[in-house]
């Protein structure tokens, strides 16, 4: 159970930042900050950099996302952006388009 | 009669205000946001809103949650601290432990005993017609008007 939901329909523009856990069903522009991670679900829509804990993305993203911890991309997925994490995983179905940098 | 039928029209509009639009959000204790909110669905803050609101649903702040924001929205509901002007096209509740601070606009305001507010209160509302004697005594359909 997240603490934040923004939930389908609903818009924010501007920045967030939250110390837990952050669910997309709608559509947020800015910028994201979210240290307990980020879910963009299928339907949702994020503009904005990021910068999260643990990040899973089954919607749509544009930005550039650097997360602590793994990213993973989903099925039906569209991430348009340069990705820098621990881990990554993209998995079938998923669209992506940027680049990968892991600490090696 | 016409009391039985504003009641049964309020009601509804009511019901679809809150439920047919689906969305809903919840901004957590923890998560602080500046900037614009807006969208269809209600919204729940307990954490921090900074800019501006703008909702076709139900902005509730509950106990903790705080808003320094102007608001639009069809209902509110504020237990928490809001700071800025409120504009609702339906009902506004200030619950017992809210700070408000600015105008408030709504088709109908309820202030509760433990509330604390600091603005002005704005809402319709329908005067006797022994007190609409001298205001309305020009207006050939006063009867009717202020139904």
């Amino acid at each position: 159970m997240a603490s934040t939901v923004i939930g389908a329909g609903i818009t924010i523009e501007g920045e967030i930042s939250a110390d837990e856990e952050i669910v997309v069903q709608g559509t947020v522009r800015g910028k994201l900050d979210a240290r307990e991670g980020v879910i963009v679900e299928a339907g949702g829509t994020v503009e904005a950099d990021i910068t999260s804990g643990p990040l899973t993305v089954a919607g749509n993203v544009t930005g550039n996302i650097s997360s602590s911890d793994r990213v993973d991309l989903q099925s039906g997925a569209r991430v348009i952006g340069n990705v820098k994490a621990t881990r990554i995983t993209i998995a079938d179905g998923a669209q992506f388009k940027g680049n990968v940098d892991m600490d090696v | 009669m016409a009391i039985a039928q504003t009641r049964t029209s309020s009601a509804t509009s009511r019901h679809a205000g809150s439920s047919t639009h689906g969305g809903q959000a919840v901004i957590g204790a923890g998560t602080r946001i500046r900037g614009r909110v807006t969208g269809d669905g209600d919204v729940t803050v307990h954490g921090n809103v900074e800019g501006e609101v703008n909702l076709r649903g139900e902005l509730f702040i509950a106990e903790g949650g705080r808003v320094v924001s102007d608001v639009n929205a069809e209902s509110l509901r504020i237990a928490g601290a809001l700071q800025g002007d409120v504009t609702a096209t339906g009902d506004v509740a200030i619950l017992a432990g809210a700070k408000v601070s600015g105008n408030v606009r709504g088709a109908s305001v309820t202030l509760d005993d433990g509330a604390e507010m600091d603005g002005r209160l704005d809402a319709d509302f329908v005067l006797p017609r022994e007190l609409l004697g001298g205001i309305g005594a020009h207006d050939e359909d006063g009867p009717t008007a202020h139904r």
